[in-house]
């Protein structure tokens, strides 16, 4: 249906729990990736990311899904389930583990630069020290940068998907940038980070 | 403005102070161009994953979810008028009986009181036929004998007095045996107090 195109997710939400299954793709289609995305780099996990994103729009499907559009957008309820579902499994412990690009699901990224091939390895090695600098935040500046730097979830949005004050995500944002830079400082200079560290006991 | 205060504004770094601040302080300078790497990082990480989605058969199974999901919400919905339809017929059928209740009604013609006991004339016992008492207003027993029905009742011993026989007042409440001669019209015709 060419409506839904310019539908706002709410439109679209009602139409789909008066039954209408192509206002529900047209939602699908339009969140999932996102959703996908910040599952992903969340866990770390293609399994668990896909796992995610169709539990979140399961549970979109219930009646009692508890959507109120006084709190916020659909979107950041939509994140704020992901992020509920992908905790559950990092409690779990099974997922917490490094990006799987191995599985047959996983589109290659294409990278934004390939004209120079010695800039494109630089941005290639910059771009994956940056994925492993995220991937090993503590988890609440993880999920804050992912939302708002990754995925440019507005600040509004991610206040309702974390469940928490504007001002504690601008605050965590700050602190994980700077944790961020810290971490990518010393993995391009890594005799100042050791020098850094201070001996404790001398067992020799 | 200084480091504090710059750094208070971000990320509103439009305005010219704090461009001002920027070039007279270097920490500031490259820190913040440290922040922009970052922000240029997050920029390349991002659209590097851009083209990351859910796999098809994601959408498959939600799609099959979504129409079990509304078939049953369907079942559902029409279950939901089975308490409508109930109340409606109760609320339907006291209408009804309220309305008959309500209703004018014509005035019903007299009618004769039932009679619940036997007219007994006092007359005077006559025996007859083995202990019979001919009762009041029958034709006697003689007359058409072959067509008789013998009904053996209890009845209250003052029924006796009724007919002439002595019955003490302390015991006129008990009960005692009587054969009743029915005629073939079933009118009682004769009586007889086994005791």
């Amino acid at each position: 249906m060419a409506s839904t195109a310019v539908e706002t997710d709410d439109e679209l939400l009602i139409r789909m729990q008066s039954g209408d299954e192509e206002a529900f793709l047209a939602l699908y289609r339009r969140r999932q990736a996102g959703l996908f995305r910040f599952a992903l780099h969340m866990s770390g996990s293609m399994p668990v990311a896909e796992d995610v994103t169709q539990e979140v729009f399961l549970a979109l499907l219930r009646e009692d899904c508890g959507f109120d559009p006084e709190r916020g957008t659909l979107s950041g309820y939509l994140f704020g389930i992901a992020r509920k579902l992908v905790l559950r499994h990092l409690e779990r412990g099974r997922s917490d583990v490094a990006l799987d690009t191995d599985s047959d699901d996983f589109v290659q990224p294409e990278l934004a630069v390939v004209d120079d091939p010695l800039l494109d390895l630089t941005r290639r090695e910059g771009i994956d020290a940056l994925r492993r600098a995220v991937q090993a935040l503590p988890r609440r500046y993880r999920e804050v940068v992912v939302l708002c730097d990754l995925e440019e979830v507005d600040y509004a949005d991610a206040a309702v998907a974390l469940n928490c004050p504007i001002g504690t995500v601008r605050s965590r944002l700050h602190r994980a940038r700077g944790l961020l830079l810290e971490r990518l400082h010393q993995e391009r200079n890594p005799r100042q980070a050791l020098g850094t560290l201070k001996p404790v006991r001398c067992v020799s | 403005m200084n480091c504090q205060e710059f750094w208070k504004t971000i990320p509103e770094l439009g305005d010219f102070e704090g461009r001002l601040h920027l070039m007279e302080c270097l920490p500031c300078a490259a820190r913040m161009n440290r922040h922009r790497e970052l922000e240029a990082g997050f920029r390349a990480v991002a659209a590097g994953c851009r083209r990351m989605e859910a796999p098809p058969r994601v959408e498959a199974r939600l799609r099959a979810a979504f129409r079990r999901q509304t078939g049953s919400e369907s079942i559902a919905k029409s279950r939901r008028w089975i308490p409508v339809a109930t109340w409606a017929a109760a609320f339907a059928a006291v209408f009804a009986l309220a309305a008959f209740l309500v209703r004018p009604r014509q005035p019903e013609a007299a009618r004769p009181p039932v009679q619940r006991t036997i007219e007994l004339a006092m007359l005077q016992p006559q025996a007859d036929y083995d202990g019979f008492i001919p009762l009041p207003n029958s034709a006697g027993v003689a007359a058409d004998e072959d067509d008789m029905n013998l009904v053996r009742v209890e009845v209250p011993r003052s029924a006796m007095i009724a007919l002439g026989l002595d019955v003490s007042a302390d015991r006129a409440q008990e009960l005692v045996q009587a054969d009743v001669l029915l005629g073939s019209n079933g009118i009682a015709c004769a009586v007889r107090f086994v005791d």
